[in-house]
């Protein structure tokens, strides 16, 4: 047997050796590779897991906020074609209001310039009037001083005469 | 004339230690994993750089490959170091003994010529360690995963003549394991280092060549061989205990 390990080239000092440097290489690798890498490989997968979880949560979050927006947005335009109609419905009220507002006005205008034309009628009348009266005075006065016969003639020709100028005048 | 020798050759003694070029060149393998460990520590990042990412991808396909033997990747996390150093070590001794230089750079001692390095797996006693140390870890491995008595029942049972004689023929098996690991590793290697030398030897320069691309294949092929077994060892010695409860 110790023949045939010494044909072989087997020595226990040299296997101890060598059994020692692979074990110390062993250590040191556990050390310096294996853990650290092992560590590093499940911080990285947690990472990952927790990056994917995060961002399905976002896209949830994503998709949630859209049907929220699109609900709002059709709150909204519900809400504006409400305004809408509501600001119709009093720009129409207002309208009539105005209108009705104005005819009262015009009405009152009108009423107003039917015064005043009555009150300048009546002004004129009364100035007319006494023109007339002032004319008839004077046509009598010179009446007085003429003979009857003639005067009741020319007197009645003047003061048609006289009438006629003054309508003619108002 | 070439010289082929089965023992490693003698470099210097240290002690009563005798220094081979085997030795050497292991010992070489393992300060430069090493150093490339201690330089991949210092920029261990989240974000991996070229080297993290290499050896993150080793790590990562190793435990792959674990986690089917061993079925669980908490399992494949505690062997890691014990297979994927073997791998490695195994892996690295390989392809340095195929460097230039190595092999044809030595001392000339007494008229013949003494390689400085040598492929370690080409000698008996590297192969031997590790299949030692394999099988060793394997069965204590098994005696924390099952208990020492569930375990060891296995190597000696007296409850039936039959218990008795597969028990036997377990423990004779670990010694098998032992021989036909270290001889699978250190037969392949040493041939392939024959077979680089004659060719050389013959016809240099080209020949060679495809020689040299089998040896990177086999060395690879090798390493790979003796991590899986004994991963599958290890596999077996711990999975019984599942069976045992």
């Amino acid at each position: 047997m110790q023949e045939l390990f010494q044909q072989l080239g087997i020595d226990w000092r040299l296997l101890t050796s060598q059994a020692v440097n692979f074990l110390i290489l062993v250590t040191l690798l556990t050390f310096l590779v294996y853990k650290p890498v092992l560590k590093i490989l499940k911080e990285r997968k947690e990472k990952i897991e927790d990056g994917v979880r995060k961002s399905e949560e976002a896209e949830t979050r994503l998709s949630e906020a859209n049907l929220l927006k699109k609900e709002k947005l059709k709150e909204a335009e519900q809400d504006a074609l409400a305004m809408l109609r509501e600001t119709e419905q009093k720009a129409k009220t207002l309208e009539s209001a105005l209108l009705s507002q104005a005819k009262e006005k015009e009405n009152a205008i009108l009423k107003n310039a039917e015064l005043i034309i009555e009150t300048k009628n009546q002004e004129a009348r009364e100035l007319v009037r006494k023109e007339a009266v002032g004319l008839v005075r004077e046509a009598i006065a010179k009446t007085v001083e003429l003979s009857p016969e003639t005067i009741d003639e020319v007197l009645i020709k003047k003061a048609i005469g006289e009438l006629k100028s003054a309508k003619q005048t108002a | 004339m070439v010289h082929i020798s089965l023992k490693a050759e003698e470099i210097f003694r240290l002690g009563g230690l005798s220094v081979t070029n085997t030795l050497l060149l292991s010992v070489t393998a393992a300060v430069i994993i090493a150093a490339i460990a201690i330089l991949s520590r210092r920029s261990i990042r989240i974000i991996p750089g070229m080297l993290q990412n290499v050896i993150e991808f080793v790590i990562e396909e190793l435990l792959r490959l674990m986690d089917s033997v061993l079925g669980e990747r908490k399992k494949s996390e505690k062997y890691l170091p014990l297979v994927a150093t073997i791998f490695v070590f195994i892996l690295f001794s390989n392809w340095l003994g195929l460097m230039p230089g190595i092999g044809s750079i030595g001392l000339q001692e007494h008229k013949e010529f003494i390689p400085l390095f040598r492929s370690p797996a080409s000698d008996l006693n590297f192969t031997l360690a590790l299949a030692l140390i394999t099988v060793i870890c394997a069965n204590i491995l098994g005696i924390l995963a099952i208990g020492a008595r569930a375990h060891l029942s296995k190597f000696f049972n007296f409850k039936s003549p039959v218990g008795f004689f597969i028990g036997t023929l377990e423990l004779v098996s670990e010694f098998a394991k032992i021989v036909s690991f270290s001889f699978r590793l250190f037969g392949n290697v040493f041939a392939g280092e024959v077979l680089l030398v004659v060719a050389a030897f013959l016809i240099p320069y080209v020949i060679p060549l495809p020689f040299l691309f089998l040896e990177l294949f086999v060395g690879f092929i090798q390493a790979f061989i003796f991590a899986m077994l004994s991963l599958v060892f290890t596999a077996i010695a711990t999975a019984e205990h599942e069976e045992a409860h």
